[in-house]
């Protein structure tokens, strides 16, 4: 109850925080006469914002970006839980792949998005894995991680009481890594967000970071205000659905133990 | 009764009677076990420990960190093998964890995505046995232990006596016949402690298992034994075993008894006699 009206307490704080905020900025701009191409007021980002709703110019950008970052997020988590599987329960594979994603993960997946427009073409597809690539190896350190995470005690615990390795498994080892494995998936959910934008950023001719640009060389800046906004509330919600989803499946972990962002 | 002098053989050559005529359940023999540390040194964890247990003994182990007395109750709980020597239960070697040996560690060690009820039932899970009986069994165990309405609780709403308590309830999920417990008390405050011997005291009447109880605590190791193993470290081994003859049922009063002072005194001076050693060493 009392937790309750607290954490209401901070989120009235935190609001009147951003009107004060916003409100300095407004003013700031509108005393000192600064040129919207440096920085453009709040109310003509709001205005941008209502055009490129309005006008419908931004249906298609928005949906092609994410459409990238949640095929892209999915394919890169779904590679990273297998192959991060794979190496935690196969030492074999392990010894053969591990030294190559140590290095691969070393490389800035950056920088290796101008091959990938290259290999994949101007479209949808080298965004995708661009995004996916990026997703991959948060998930796989954390899946590896995770399984590594067992406490010895448990493992103890479930040999004495006669479990079977497929047992041990399933009921300790896997429920024991979704802890370090939601993590690594909020990590990636926010990631996706940047891979997409980075690869439309090297060369699309549609998506959220095609238009950032576009309108960039155009001198528009309240309307690339505008575009970030959109941009940071499809962070935020991939972010608080990986929350959500992350109390719900590890519910054992009480809030203040929960894996943070950093 | 230490050592295999007192025993005899029947003429399978496999059930041990012991001087009293009661069958030994456990058997420990010249028993062993050698680590080989990192920096490649030998540690004698266990040596030449013997030791026979009846059906329905209280065995209470005592001794400071580092005399072994975990590594001899992961032997016999299956969890370990030895480098030598004989541990048998009921006539086998023990190789591997058994089905009637229900285990409590020290730490709870409940699983925390799973009910308290669940975890109860776990032993039986892992058989996948998910009779009637399993349930009702479960049911009335956390009654027993006074846990009735925390059986759709997670672990993590309880407090650390009721956890511990939970996890005697799924040791005694499979109406083992020998209860091994790994200092089950020593991470809960000394008023919950005591609180839990009680506790134990009524399981062991009512159920009369046989029981392997480590602690580090005199007290407690005096008030729940029939016998005290006193354990004594570098090399791991058994310096003593001592009958606790005091009457049962025993309480909290009975540690105020001339007895039971006595005996507590009579191990403190042995682990002296060991300190004295090792300091003029």
């Amino acid at each position: 109850m009392s937790k309750n009206s607290s954490s209401n307490k901070n989120r009235i704080q935190s609001i009147v925080l951003a009107v004060v905020l916003l409100a300095v900025w407004e003013g700031v701009c509108r005393v000192f006469a600064i040129s919207p191409i440096v920085l453009p007021t709040p109310s003509s980002t709001i205005m941008s914002l209502y055009t490129l709703f309005a006008s419908g110019t931004i249906w298609p950008h928005l949906w092609a970006t994410l459409f990238e970052i949640l095929l892209g997020f999915v394919l890169g988590c779904i590679a990273g839980l297998v192959v991060g599987a794979m190496i935690s329960l196969i030492p074999a594979f392990e010894r053969l792949v591990y030294p190559y994603l140590v290095a691969l993960q070393t490389l800035p997946k950056i920088a290796i998005a101008p091959l990938f427009i290259i290999w994949f073409g101007y479209g949808l597809t080298s965004k995708v894995v661009i995004t996916a690539l990026v997703c991959f190896f948060p998930v796989l350190v954390s899946v590896i991680a995770g399984f590594h995470s067992t406490d010895k005690d448990q493992l103890d615990m479930m040999k004495a009481f006669g479990a079977t390795k497929w047992q041990v498994l399933v009921r300790l080892r896997i429920p024991s890594a979704l802890v370090l494995i939601f993590a690594g998936l909020e990590i990636a959910a926010v990631l996706a967000v940047i891979g997409a934008i980075v690869g439309e950023f090297v060369g699309a001719q549609v998506g959220l970071g095609y238009l950032v640009v576009t309108l960039n060389f155009s001198m528009d800046v309240p309307g690339v205000f505008a575009v970030l906004v959109v941009l940071s509330v499809i962070g935020l919600v991939m972010h608080a659905l990986m929350r959500y989803a992350a109390r719900r499946y590890i519910f054992w972990i009480r809030r203040s133990e929960a894996p943070v962002m950093t | 009764m230490i050592g295999s002098s007192a025993q005899l053989k029947n003429r399978d050559g496999e059930r041990v009677v012991d001087a009293s005529g009661k069958p030994a359940l456990i058997r420990i023999v010249n028993l062993e076990k050698r680590f080989n540390t990192r920096s490649g040194e030998t540690v004698n964890a266990l040596t030449n420990v013997n030791l026979d247990i009846r059906e329905g003994e209280f065995i209470s182990v005592v001794g400071p960190s580092g005399c072994g007395k975990t590594t001899l109750l992961r032997i016999l709980a299956g969890l370990e093998q030895a480098t030598s020597g004989v541990a048998e239960c009921a006539g086998a070697q023990i190789t591997e964890p058994r089905p009637d040996v229900g285990v409590v560690f020290q730490q709870a060690t409940l699983l925390p995505w799973n009910t308290v009820l669940e975890n109860v039932m776990l032993p039986a899970s892992l058989r996948n046995d998910k009779s009637e009986a399993v349930f009702t069994r479960a049911r009335g165990l956390l009654a027993f232990m006074g846990l009735q309405d925390f059986a759709k609780k997670y672990p993590f709403e309880l407090s650390g006596g009721m956890q511990q308590r939970v996890s005697i309830c799924r040791a005694l999920m499979r109406e083992p016949r020998i209860l091994l417990m790994d200092e089950p008390f020593g991470a809960l405050d000394a008023m919950t402690r005591e609180a839990m011997n009680m506790e134990l005291m009524r399981v062991w009447s009512e159920e009369k298992k046989t029981v392997v109880f480590i602690t580090h605590s005199i007290p407690e190791a005096v008030l729940l034994g029939d016998r005290v193993v006193v354990m004594s470290p570098r090399p791991g081994r058994i310096s003593e075993v001592i009958d606790v003859d005091v009457g049962r049922p025993r309480s909290l009063q009975t540690m105020g008894t001339p007895r039971f002072g006595e005996l507590c005194d009579h191990i403190r001076t042995i682990f002296g006699a060991q300190s004295m050693t090792a300091t003029s060493l």
